[in-house]
C-alpha cells in the first residue's frame, strides 16, 4: 500500500467513526462506538504495516520515540490530575444511596459525572495530540529534519 | 562527535542522496550526521565506515567537549 492510500484510508475510517459515534448516541449504546473504535484502530495498524514507500530510519525513529516519551511524561500528570479530581467528585456523592434530605445547594450531583469525565478525557486527548506534534517539531528541528545543504 | 563523511563523500564523488541510498537511510540523516546534529548508532557508523573501506576511527572522532 502507498503512503497516500493509507492517509485516504485514515480519513475514511475517521468519517466512519464519526458516523458510529452518532449512531451510538442515537441508540444510546456505548458498545457500538467502543467496539468500532478499537476495530478501526486495529485496521489502521494492520494497514500501516503494509505501507511500502515509508521513509524511515534510525534518526526518524528516534525523533518519534523522544516525542512520544516527552508527551507521555506530560500526559500522565495531566490525566492523573483530572482523574484525581473526578475521583474526589465521585467519592463526594452518595454513591447510589438515596439522596439525603436537606442537602446543601452546592452539594455535588451524582448523575452525569461519568459522561462529563469522558468529554474531559477527549479534550485532553486532543490537547495531547497538539503537544505530540509540538514535541515532534522540536526534535525534528533539533536533529536536522529541515536543514538544507549546499548540494 | 566530529566526522569526516563530507570529505570521504567528496573523495568518492558521491552526493548525500547516493550515500543515503547505499546505506539505507534518508538524505536528511546523512546531512544531520555531517552537521553534527545527530550521532549515528554504532551499526550505522560501521555501515558508513565499511562502505568507504576504512575504520570507524578514521571517519568519526569523539569530541569530549561536545558530548552530552
Amino acid at each position: 500500500m502507498k503512503q497516500n492510500t493509507f492517509y485516504l484510508l485514515l480519513g475514511l475510517i475517521g468519517l466512519l467513526e464519526v458516523g458510529l459515534f452518532g449512531i451510538s448516541v442515537l441508540l444510546k449504546n456505548p458498545l457500538i462506538i467502543t467496539a468500532g473504535f478499537i476495530m478501526g484502530i486495529g485496521l489502521l495498524y494492520i494497514a500501516r504495516m503494509t505501507i511500502t514507500d515509508l521513509k524511515e530510519d534510525e534518526r526518524s525513529t528516534m525523533i518519534t520515540q523522544k516525542a512520544g516519551f516527552r508527551t507521555l511524561e506530560v500526559f500522565w500528570v495531566l490525566f492523573f490530575a483530572v482523574s484525581l479530581g473526578s475521583a474526589v467528585i465521585g467519592f463526594s456523592t452518595p454513591l447510589g444511596l438515596p439522596h439525603p434530605k436537606n442537602m446543601p445547594p452546592d452539594f455535588p450531583r451524582d448523575e452525569p459525572h461519568l459522561g462529563y469525565f469522558g468529554i474531559i478525557q477527549m479534550i485532553l486527548l486532543c490537547c495531547i495530540a497538539f503537544l505530540y506534534i509540538g514535541f515532534r517539531v522540536y526534535y525534528a528541528r533539533k536533529y536536522g529534519e529541515w536543514d538544507s545543504d549546499e548540494e | 562527535m566530529k566526522n569526516k563523511i563530507k570529505v570521504y563523500r567528496a573523495m568518492h564523488d558521491m552526493t548525500q542522496e547516493a550515500l543515503a541510498q547505499q546505506i539505507g537511510v534518508t538524505r536528511q540523516t546523512i546531512l544531520a550526521i555531517e552537521k553534527g546534529k545527530y550521532d549515528p548508532s554504532l551499526e550505522l557508523a560501521f555501515k558508513i565506515a565499511t562502505f568507504f573501506g576504512v575504520t570507524i576511527e578514521e571517519i568519526f572522532v569523539y569530541d569530549e567537549m561536545k558530548s552530552p
